[in-house]
């Protein structure tokens, strides 16, 4: 099974791990690392470097962080290793949500596009679906 | 501007601090990142496409700053060490304040806030800089209230 760690600012990793055990019940090995403004890069590093090895089973480790260009993405993008370690930014609970589905039967790099793909794709405008819906 | 912070580019930067001083070119001074293409392509894909992003390594950007190739922007040139922007000084690039952000170290003895910690060394290094008349600030975001270290450095032993 995919490894699988959520890097955010604050408690959004904690928070979303927690919403999606409620939704999905128990999920295993998905690892929450938070950054705040009193941790250091170094030691957020060392917390990744920790945790990666810990979540890797062999069939490489997936990173859901929250903001590209944030620093929970930079530190990550330093960890990228085709087929062994990826990053997806934008986590929301439906990309989180799919990649706890598809990590037992997926490779790294399909489960990768796949969550992309979903996290996109569950952005509603909800006017637009209602006018949508209307014109049928 | 000329900022320190150890996280380079990275939110505060982008949602904080290009609005609030109108910043239309990022310039990062840091030998690792000069030499690494990877990361300088993840900042530049990060940052807006209307604003210019430069990288270059301490040694290059004290020999070239003065030919004009930023005349007439708007810039914040980021440092992600203190000891780089003391070298940048020394080697002629005068500022006359310096923001201190984000600032880590190991074996901090001064806590100016919770997201800069400084060790001995650093506080001399800016001690230094004050002493050369460069107006030293702590502050992270535009929101929160500057602190002088001048201040904070009287008090300390």
């Amino acid at each position: 099974m995919i490894g699988v760690l959520v890097i955010t600012h604050g408690n959004l990793a904690r928070e979303l791990i927690n919403v999606a055990q409620f939704i999905k019940g128990d999920i295993s090995d998905v690892t929450p690392i938070s950054v705040d403004a009193t941790k250091s890069v170094e030691s957020v590093k060392k917390e990744m470097i920790a945790a990666i090895k810990k979540a890797d089973n062999g069939k490489g480790v997936m990173i859901l962080t929250d903001l590209f260009g944030g620093t929970p993405s930079n530190i990550s993008l330093s960890f990228l290793k085709k087929n062994k370690v990826e990053v997806v930014t934008g986590v929301n609970l439906p990309m989180l949500l799919k990649m706890c589905e598809l990590r037992g039967k997926n490779s790294l790099a399909e489960c990768a596009e796949k969550i992309k793909e979903y996290g996109k794709k569950n952005i509603y405008l909800a006017s637009e679906v209602l006018a949508r819906k209307a014109g049928t | 501007m000329v900022r320190v912070d150890n996280r380079l580019v990275h939110g505060q930067i982008l949602e904080g601090w290009l609005p609030a001083l109108r910043i239309s070119s990022i310039i990062v001074v840091n030998d690792d990142v000069a030499s690494d293409l990877f990361r300088e392509s993840v900042i530049k894909m990060a940052v807006p496409s209307d604003i210019d992003v430069s990288v270059y390594s301490v040694s290059d950007f004290v020999q070239s700053y003065g030919n004009g190739d930023h005349a007439g922007q708007r810039a914040i040139v980021l440092f992600k060490e203190i000891d780089d922007v003391l070298l940048a000084y020394r080697s002629g690039f005068h500022y006359e304040k310096v923001n201190i952000g984000n600032v880590h170290d190991d074996d901090g003895i001064c806590c100016v806030s919770p997201a800069t910690v400084l060790d001995r060394s650093d506080v001399k290094r800016l001690r230094e800089l004050i002493a050369h008349g460069v107006v030293v600030e702590v502050q992270s975001v535009p929101r929160d209230k500057p602190v002088n270290f001048k201040e904070i450095a009287d008090d300390l032993e």
